[in-house]
């Protein structure tokens, strides 16, 4: 008897490792509200539960340190002593600074960090946004240029020039979020995973099948539940930017969120929607907005002359544009039957 | 040495196994692929579950935050009516009816998701 009881527990046990070592294991998930957005992860592996709570509260910590939308923190705390000292700051703080000036210099200003101040008379994310008037703009516009942005590496501090000055890492901290959570996924031996922070998808390695993650393009007509196109990707970041996301009407005029540095409106190119797929999403968040305000030629040729970084963009016309190295992986599919892909131009 | 009565046991135990295994895997996936259950949470916290395909009369019901939003189900379909909230991406969002669909609504901290393993896409760049 008991040594049938033991067969009964052998196979039991059999059963149960089949069934928890399948492949089709269930990840772990979960849905937060962090950085004025939703993070959503879906994490395969043994440590899925506690890789997830890690990178929630990275994330909750990164907030606290960039935040301009409530106060304490390092950015704040730059801002607040704009023109008068350098301050110290976070070695995340100091990281993405010295990110976001590498990616203002390169696209020229097109994208630019130092443009907080017009953002916030815009009142841009809060719950009573206004057009100001064109002298407060232009006012506003001599306080924008990240060459003001002072870094003192080995000090770990940073300041501003001049007084009045605003610093605004909305366009950039929640990419360096998405390189942490795959840093702290790694870290938790994951070998697969997906996060989506408001929009910025990054994965890490192949789904668990060993095929490649599949992420599609929204169709920026619309926020609605739709998309105009699939890439498959596998340790990438894809991330992007669009003047559907967010927006408010003012006597029948659309303003979206998007400020272009050089003119303090909201970004009036030729484009709908610009993303970019790359390594690193610090980057890709930098380089979408970049390119969004660009417009659809320099963005092309930008993002053609950068290493490793490709890009698909959406133009008011409703065109859609691959870049060279996406082209193969790009699958057009517009259920909304608005779009053309123009493969060749 | 195993008796005659324990290769029997072990036989049976093995297709007891075997069947366990292959039903855990018809039920799953048959959920997976066919049952439409929409999942609506508040803060974090699964608020309702609703299998939107035994749904037969219409249903309507507010989430009260700091902002209200009215949800409606229909038979196979489930959106955001309503919302006092100030972006209104929520009931831009319109009707959710596929697997892996999404409606959030950031300032009232709410989220409803139809649950399952999407079939053509794992995650929308927006």
């Amino acid at each position: 008897m008991t040594r049938k009881l033991k067969l009964f527990f052998i196979f039991l046990t059999i059963c149960i490792v089949l069934i928890s070592c399948s492949k089709f294991q269930k990840p772990g998930l979960s849905e937060d509200f962090l950085m004025g957005t939703v993070i959503m992860q879906k994490v395969y592996g043994k440590n899925a539960d506690q890789a997830i709570k890690a990178v929630n509260k990275k994330i909750a910590d990164i907030e606290r340190l960039m935040t301009i939308n409530a106060p304490g923190g390092d950015v704040n705390k730059i801002n607040e002593f704009a023109g008068r000292e350098l301050v110290k700051v976070d070695k995340d703080t100091l990281y993405v600074l010295k990110k976001a000036w590498e990616f203002s210099n390169l696209s020229r200003g097109t994208f630019d960090v130092t443009v907080g101040k017009v953002v916030k008379m815009w009142g841009i994310f809060t719950d009573n946004p206004r057009v100001p008037n064109v002298s407060e703009i232009i006012d506003a516009l001599g306080f924008i240029n990240y060459n003001d942005i002072i870094i003192d590496e080995s000090k770990s501090m940073v300041g501003l020039k001049t007084n009045g000055q605003v610093i605004d890492l909305g366009a950039i901290a929640k990419g360096f979020a998405g390189d942490e959570a795959i840093r702290l996924y790694k870290e938790y031996g994951i070998k697969s995973a997906f996060v989506n922070l408001g929009g910025n998808v990054v994965v890490l390695g192949n789904k668990p099948d060993g095929s490649p993650w599949r992420i599609g393009i929204q169709n920026p007509q619309t926020q609605q539940n739709d998309y105009i196109g699939i890439i498959n990707v596998s340790d990438k970041a894809v991330v992007t930017s669009g003047d559907y996301e967010r927006y408010f009407e003012k006597e029948g005029k659309r303003y979206h969120h998007i400020i272009d540095p050089k003119t303090g409106y909201p970004s009036d190119s030729d484009l709908m929607s610009s993303t970019i797929v790359t390594e690193l999403s610090v980057d890709a968040d930098a380089l979408s907005t970049a390119t969004f305000v660009m417009g659809l030629d320099k963005a092309l040729a930008f993002v053609e002359s950068l290493d490793n970084v490709e890009g698909i963009f959406i133009t008011k016309e409703n065109k859609i544009y691959v870049t060279h190295g996406l082209k193969d992986n790009f699958v057009f599919e517009d259920e909304s039957k608005v779009f053309e892909y123009v493969e060749k131009r | 040495m195993l008796k005659k009565g324990d290769i029997i046991l072990l036989i049976f135990l093995l297709v007891i196994s075997v069947l366990v295994y292959i039903g855990y895997f018809t039920y799953k996936s048959g959920r997976d692929d066919y049952a439409k259950v929409a999942i609506i949470s508040h803060e974090g916290k699964v608020i309702r579950k609703v299998d939107l395909d035994s749904v037969a009369e219409p249903i309507m019901f507010d989430i009260e935050g700091e902002y209200k939003n009215t949800i409606l189900i229909e038979k196979g379909r489930i959106r955001v009516l309503e919302s006092n909230c100030p972006d209104r991406v929520c009931v831009n969002t319109s009707w959710l009816d596929k697997i892996g669909d999404l409606a959030v609504c950031i300032p009232n901290r709410f989220i409803i998701k139809i649950e399952g393993e999407p079939e053509k896409v794992d995650g929308v760049t927006y």
